[in-house]
């Protein structure tokens, strides 16, 4: 690290970021490994291992490489195969055992073209608007897998926040300055004034991306007027819903993108510095940041006279300590202080006084990796992407009950329906499609019946529902709403921080009330009771956490009122959800007999012998599920 | 005692307008003795006139006190002895004789309207005298102590850093030992209870020991809808133990997390940080045994 210079002027930035193309493109066979949180828990370690140790063998000169994600969580491990002059390959689910295989492939000139998920031709430079093409001269390899650009999961997706991601390493600054990193940053303090950054911040429409879709530019604004001598610029990593982690994987693949972001909104707004707040379950993407942050020191991008400039700006990381409410702006600054993390009346408003009472601009992670491509490709060209009131891309983590589980990262407008049956590939098991949960606990459940909905901040928002940090829940018909209203109220209660009494006191009610129904002790008292709760607790608590903490109950009560009903009334749960509410059956006509069953039951409650259909007997039944899961006939249903 | 059909004679002195001073004036006036009400201060009402709410009712307290003061005033058997001290009581029950000392108000009570501008113009500021903290001796083993004092030397100059401190003792030890927390309390110069306060508030400390293996199983929404539950269930039925415990031979301590992050593989459980996902029926019992 020492020996890296210090980059002063556009020559030097240049220089990078050719050494940069060659560390990404090098002129021998290079084979990366998708080793992000994902990867490394399906096993990404193990394939590294096992090809570094085969490269070292076999005395090859092959690039070994670690990225970060490409976004297709449910292929991995990703493993990317480029050989000079030849398209990139990308090979799903690789095990060592495979990986083994793979590498005597690709040392014998080979492919293995069973795992290939798709090739790239050229890769796209969002912020360049330039192509990298790998193949000279359109010699490809002819049909032996898909393009890229045609594999349903990738094809209607427009990668702007995401576009390193899986593509670089992300512990080598030059390869993020290779593909045109810090440009941005480079052209805005060499030739923009503050305010002309500002503006190009409004008029590209972006808006945050944490959840309460205020316009960026705006928020800018207003810290740069705010009166103070000392301004902070802060990123909100604390990445608290549950079911979206895309934050995660832009601070583990691309943790530049970030501080660039940062660089400029701190030269617009005026501060000097800045501070990312990340949350503790993390720790990769706390590494990859610190690494990133002394790189980027180590080239004078952080700290003294940036790009000679006169510019000074310094970042640090502060770890959170697991608390959802820190995801709101005012507790957060609560807890960087020091403080039991609990909010504060706005206004004043954090960027009239914020963190230690000076003017203070937040942002999460996802809006500041957006930044540096508005600056280098200029605010038309973002507002281009999107719909009216919502402009650019949004990423969304698709997981649940979907076939295509993953990061995808679409434009805003795009339906409900394209994300989940064409990216998606539509629910598994042919199962069918029940709801759609967005926003994580403070949003709301999309029922399938809306599904040809146009996403962006304002639809979602007239549903009931509300963008969030972009967590897209899919639900199929063994969901049951009641249940997962339930599974909302028990998190938001205990993530409430106690100060509003309708927050504490009500969602515990709430709560009392929902486990009732699950439990088929409810009366249709109870039903008119929660509705009322709900709306008080939206009307009366101070904070975004009490404000939305109803949304899941009042959507669901909304669209699926029938299966409240069906719990209140005929005590069914039809989902077969909730236990109290029905039971397991073994179908004697279906049943072979195969006893598969019977040692897995652990209160040996399933009576029948060899080639003497089973049945279960009722009283003695925990409902745990166990036979339900094993039987390979489906002969054990809910009923 | 005076029995209170007898005929009242002479005077009592009461000292200090505390709440309870000034009620025991109100009693004692009521009954038909002269009351000197002697306070070292320059306004009745102590304690209480300063605080927002009473325990255990909540009630509030300003409420409650300041009729006794307005009564107290208007009493014509209370006399208020403000700026005043006891210097000297001679005599026996019955014939005591107290020599107080008064110092001089300067204003002239009977014309002040209580406005307040004197106050804001005064070069000199009043300060309250506050009896000089007695900091408690925590006796740390020379072990502990070394290795918190590298913890809070790490960041002596970080604005807010309670919170990394009691990461990092919590990463040292494990857990936030109670002694430790008394040290850090004197060395940082912060009270006990809002360490307390902030160590109950965050899911990621913990106030007891904690076991050799922290299983967090993922409560993310996905994990959930995709039966974390049932592994959850499993885990508690192997290990003996709920949520937040520790099993006897301290070899794991069971907890959830929120989320991991890891939705497409879910049901996910990480042990020390290491993730395993795609968890189906016993799987999880067989992840366990790596760990000692």
């Amino acid at each position: 690290m020492n020996n890296m210079k210090k980059i002063r002027s556009g020559q030097d930035l240049d220089a990078v970021q050719r050494a940069g193309l060659e560390k990404l493109y090098p002129d021998r066979v290079k084979i990366s490994v998708g080793m992000a949180s994902c990867g490394l828990a399906a096993g990404a370690r193990k394939v590294f291992d096992t090809l570094s140790q085969g490269i070292k063998q076999r005395q090859s000169n092959i690039v070994l490489a670690a990225t970060g994600c490409l976004g297709f969580c449910r292929m991995e491990p990703l493993v990317t195969v480029h050989r000079p002059g030849k398209p990139k390959q990308v090979y799903a689910n690789i095990s060592p055992d495979k990986a083994e295989a793979l590498l005597d492939a690709v040392l014998n000139e080979q492919d293995k073209e069973d795992w290939i998920l798709c090739h790239l031709d050229r890769e796209e430079l969002i912020v360049s608007g330039t192509h990298h093409t790998h193949t000279c001269n359109g010699h490809g390899q002819a049909a032996l897998s898909k393009p890229y650009q045609e594999v349903p999961f990738f094809k209607k997706q427009q990668k702007i926040v995401l576009r390193n991601c899986g593509f670089i390493d992300a512990d080598d600054i030059d390869e993020y300055i290779g593909r045109s990193g810090y440009s941005a940053l480079m052209k805005v303090i060499s030739s923009m004034k503050p305010e002309y950054v500002i503006d190009q911040v409004k008029s590209s429409g972006l808006r945050g991306r944490g959840g309460g879709g205020f316009p960026t530019g705006v928020k800018w604004e207003l810290c740069r007027k705010a009166e103070g001598d000392y301004k902070y610029v802060v990123c909100n990593a604390d990445e608290g819903d549950p079911g979206a982690y895309m934050d995660r994987s832009v601070l583990e693949g691309d943790p530049h993108t970030v501080l660039e972001g940062m660089g400029i909104g701190a030269y617009a707004i005026g501060a000097r510095e800045g501070i990312i707040y990340i949350r503790t379950e993390y720790p990769l993407a706390i590494e990859k940041l610190k690494r990133a942050i002394e790189q980027a020191r180590a080239y004078g991008l952080l700290g003294e006279n940036i790009l000679n400039s006169g510019f000074s700006f310094d970042i640090r990381i502060v770890e959170g300590a697991g608390a959802f409410v820190c995801g709101e702006e005012t507790s957060l600054i609560a807890s960087i202080e020091g403080r039991p993390a609990e909010p504060v009346t706005r206004p004043p408003f954090p960027v009239q006084s914020g963190l230690w009472e000076k003017p203070t601009n937040i942002n999460n992670v996802e809006t500041w990796a957006n930044v540096p491509v508005i600056l280098a490709r200029g605010a038309d060209w973002y507002a281009g992407i999107g719909t009216d009131k919502s402009k650019g891309t949004k990423v969304f983590s698709l997981v649940g009950a979907i076939t295509n589980s993953g990061l995808v990262e679409v434009p805003m407008g795009i339906t409900l329906n394209e994300i989940i049956h064409e990216i998606g590939e539509g629910i598994p098991r042919q199962k069918k499609l029940k709801a759609i949960q967005t926003g994580g606990p403070s949003g709301g459940c999309v029922p399938a019946s809306l599904v040809d909905m146009p996403v962006d901040y304002e639809r979602l928002a007239e549903i009931g529902s509300i963008m969030g940090s972009g967590g897209m829940v899919v639900m199929d018909e063994d969901n049951c709403m009641v249940d997962i209203a339930r599974y909302f109220t028990s998190f938001t209660r205990e993530e409430s921080c106690g100060k509003c009494t309708s927050c504490r006191d009500g969602l515990d009610v709430a709560l009392h009330l929902l486990t009732r129904m699950t439990e088929g002790q409810a009366d249709t008292e109870d039903m008119d009771l929660l509705d009322e709760l709900s709306q008080t607790i939206k009307d009366a608590s101070q904070c975004g956490l009490g404000k939305t903490a109803p949304n899941p109950i009042l959507s669901t009560m909304k669209y699926f009122h029938e299966e409240y009903v069906s719990h209140v009334k005929d005590k069914k749960c039809t989902a077969g959800v909730c236990k109290p509410l029905f039971a397991y059956e073994i179908d004697p006509d279906a049943c072979k007999a195969c006893g598969k069953c019977k040692p897995d039951c652990p209160v040996a409650a399933i009576t029948g012998e060899k080639k003497v259909p089973h049945a279960i007997i009722a009283e003695k039944c925990t409902k745990c599920g166990a036979c339900y899961d094993i039987c390979p006939f489906d002969a054990v249903t809910k009923v | 005692m005076i029995k209170q059909n007898e005929k009242k004679v002479g005077a009592v002195l009461v000292q200090g307008a505390g709440i309870a001073g000034v009620q025991a004036a109100l009693d004692l006036a009521n009954s038909g003795l002269k009351v000197y009400l002697l306070e070292q201060s320059p306004v009745i009402g102590g304690m209480m006139a300063r605080l927002d709410k009473t325990f255990p009712t909540g009630d509030c307290a300003t409420c409650m006190v300041s009729p006794k003061l307005v009564e107290c005033a208007r009493n014509l058997n209370v006399e208020i002895l403000t700026l005043s001290e006891l210097t000297d009581v001679t005599g026996e029950p019955g014939n005591f004789k107290a020599t107080v000392r008064r110092k001089p108000r300067y204003v002239d009570e009977a014309k002040c309207t209580g406005c307040g501008v004197c106050t804001q113009v005064c070069p000199v500021k009043y300060q309250i005298y506050q009896e000089p903290e007695v900091k408690p001796v925590i006796e740390l083993a020379p072990d502990d102590r070394q290795k918190t004092d590298c913890i809070l030397e790490q960041y002596r100059d970080t604005q807010g850093a309670l919170m990394p401190v009691l990461k990092g003792i919590n990463n040292q030890f494990g857990y936030l030992p109670e002694d430790v927390l008394r040290y850090v309390s004197v060395k940082m110069n912060v009270p006990v209870s809002l360490i307390y306060r902030i160590a109950t508030f965050y899911n990621a400390f913990s106030l007891t020991p904690r076991g050799r293996h922290t299983i967090s199983v993922c409560a993310g929404t996905t994990c959930y809808v995709r039966g974390a539950d049932k592994l959850l269930d499993r885990l508690k039925g192997r290990l003996k133990v709920d949520i937040g415990q520790t099993t006897v031979d301290r070899r794991f301590t069971l907890e959830t997390v929120r989320c991991l992050g890891c939705c497409s593989l879910a049901p996910v459980i990480s042990v020390d940080g290491e993730i395993y996902g795609n968890l189906r029926g016993n799987d999880v019992l067989g992840v366990l045994e790596a760990y000692e």
